[in-house]
């Protein structure tokens, strides 16, 4: 089973708000293996809203995450006086499972904010668990605004990939 | 069979001129390349309910694949 699967489960049994973005989403948009990219990471964006995010920690807790801000793990008691610290700062949260996947929780997609992804996501199934992922043009856009190497690297990758699987040969 | 050998310093070097190589790329967002993106996001493939276990499959072999890999030296 995917290893995202059991926590989206979770995360949408107790109505969790959440888009997965990042190259993570953008795999979920792929038709074919060529469009797929290696990564062990899903990035979930959140709304600023601190119930939400408490409910995410609580969820991901209870599947056996562990949780941290930068190296260090978040400070207890994760409720919703710490959640509106951490939304102030719009600081980003992560959990690690056992089985070595890594989740960011962000509050922050470069050039967007959450309920402008939010109205355009599109649910993708995995393994019988509705995933919602953003929009594969908010994905590469907020890409190409943040703009690190490894962005860049990404962004060459993959319209290589879709010129490759999806223009028409030269008429000629 | 060859086996390719490799040293710390070659994976180091490898990483240096990819580095560089990224800092120089300049990716624009095309009128093509935007409407490649929008041909993704048209396909049957890719409409609400589409089922993606074959990508979460796929990650997951890639992943321990890569994981067993040992270095020949």
């Amino acid at each position: 089973m995917d290893l995202l699967a059991p926590l989206a489960r979770a995360l949408n049994e107790q109505q969790v708000r959440y888009v997965v973005i990042g190259v993570g989403g953008a795999n979920y948009w792929s038709h074919t293996a060529g469009l797929v990219f290696a990564t062990q990471d899903r990035d979930l964006f959140l709304p600023p809203d601190a119930d939400n995010l408490v409910a995410t920690w609580s969820v991901c807790e209870a599947a056996g995450f562990e949780l941290w801000l930068l190296n260090e793990p978040l400070d207890r008691p994760r409720d919703r006086w710490l959640a509106d610290r951490i939304i102030e700062r719009r600081a980003l949260t992560r959990a690690t499972s056992p089985a070595n996947l890594q989740i960011d929780l962000t509050l922050v997609m470069k050039g967007f904010d959450f309920d402008h992804v939010w109205r355009e996501h599109r649910v993708f199934v995995i393994d019988g668990v509705e995933i919602p992922t953003a929009r594969l043009l908010h994905i590469i856009e907020s890409k190409h605004a943040t703009g690190r190497d490894k962005d860049k690297l990404f962004l060459a990758t993959h319209r290589d990939a879709l010129e490759q699987l999806l223009k028409k040969p030269e008429e000629g | 069979m060859d086996v390719m050998k490799s040293t710390v310093e070659d994976g180091l070097r490898i990483l240096r001129e990819a580095t560089e190589q990224a800092a120089q790329i300049r990716i624009e967002l095309t009128d093509e390349y935007l409407a490649l993106i929008a041909q993704v996001e048209a396909m049957p493939e890719n409409q609400a309910g589409a089922d993606k276990s074959w990508v979460a499959r796929l990650l997951q072999w890639s992943t321990e694949h890569y994981a067993k890999a040992t270095r020949r030296v």
